[in-house]
């Protein structure tokens, strides 16, 4: 089965961002040992006399080739939907790309989207003919505006990012899925171990997107395999139809027949 | 006239107005070895666009380029 972006079929589920790695070799191989088909990145200022910037670029376009990838800009840092549409379009012109991982934060805190300038975002962006991937809470009724919008996928949080605290809400997270059987949902920030991304993809999650947990490893390029093949159980796990959790235990091994069985009460 | 390019103040000799391509120049030696896009004053220029954009005293350009991100 494969991984639905607007269209775009896609053998890895698994998202990854390019930030945070101790070196852009790291990262390279990083990305490489994850198979991720998706590679975030981002536009900022830069001092025009440094080269990091370009050598950053040059990687990425080797990555991008290598694993014959897609990459998906964000508008991260954006407050405005004003300014999250101006990032989108500056995006698309530097990346050729109609995709937008659209962020719009509400809260430096926990760094929350405002579900307010998201929509507001969405809907501007949408009638200009991008392919919206909306980063959100895990509010279901959001997540079904979004879908009225016009969003084919949606990407809520498993938890505010870089904390790397998991699935805070697994319940909502679930109903999100439920009520949206159509809609390809990607599980997007706060994930801190494969067991987590594995979790979402049990759920009947499509895809996971993460950055950090990778990033931030002792070893960047094993973590990213243990990743890879997280989901690859997760899904796996959900085609085959989980078991129904029971309330009282139950003998694996018939009882018919059970040598010295006598009735307690 | 004075204009600002990533926060930067650029004070100009000239008094009318000098094209986006122009301006550019401030900012990096040869634009057309980098990779970047423009804003003016928040709203996005295309490319097919900077010559006859005019920036005026009291414009903000941002230029911005790849970087990671997640």
């Amino acid at each position: 089965m494969s991984l639905n972006i607007y269209g775009t079929m896609l053998d890895s589920r698994l998202l990854i961002g390019s930030a945070l790695y101790p070196s852009p070799e790291v990262m390279k191989q990083a990305i490489l040992a994850s198979e991720s088909q998706v590679i975030t990145l981002s536009l900022k200022r830069q001092n025009p006399n440094e080269q990091s910037g370009q050598q950053i670029w040059d990687y990425l376009q080797e990555i991008v080739a290598d694993n014959f990838a897609y990459l998906l800009p964000n508008t991260a840092g954006c407050k405005t939907a004003k300014e999250a549409v101006t990032l989108a379009k500056m995006s698309r012109e530097i990346f050729r790309t109609d995709w937008i991982k659209l962020e719009v934060i509400g809260d430096d805190y926990n760094l929350q989207p405002d579900p307010i300038e998201l929509l507001s975002a969405t809907e501007t962006l949408i009638k200009d003919g991008f392919k919206v991937l909306p980063y959100v809470t895990d509010d279901l009724v959001l997540c079904q505006r979004l879908s009225d919008l016009g969003c084919e996928v949606i990407m809520p949080w498993a938890s505010p990012i870089g904390t790397g605290k998991g699935l805070m809400n697994p319940y909502n997270l679930e109903t999100i899925r439920m009520r949206l059987p159509n809609t390809t949902l990607i599980l997007d920030a706060g994930i801190g171990k494969p067991s987590d991304a594995c979790l979402a993809m049990e759920m009947g999650y499509d895809g996971v997107l993460l950055n950090s947990a990778v990033a931030l490893a002792d070893d960047p390029a094993a973590m990213a395999k243990a990743f890879s093949l997280a989901l690859q159980a997760g899904e796996q796990a959900y085609k085959g139809g989980i078991m129904p959790e029971r309330q009282t235990a139950h003998p694996s091994t018939p009882t018919l027949d059970t040598p010295f069985w006598h009735q307690n009460h | 006239m004075k204009i600002h390019i990533n926060g930067t103040a650029y004070p100009l000799t000239a008094v009318q107005p000098i094209t986006l391509t122009t301006a550019l120049t401030l900012h990096f030696a040869e634009p057309q070895q980098s990779t970047f896009a423009v804003a003016l004053n928040g709203d996005f220029v295309g490319k097919g666009d900077y010559e006859s954009t005019m920036i005026t005293s009291g414009d903000s350009i941002d230029v911005l380029q790849p970087i990671q991100g997640g």
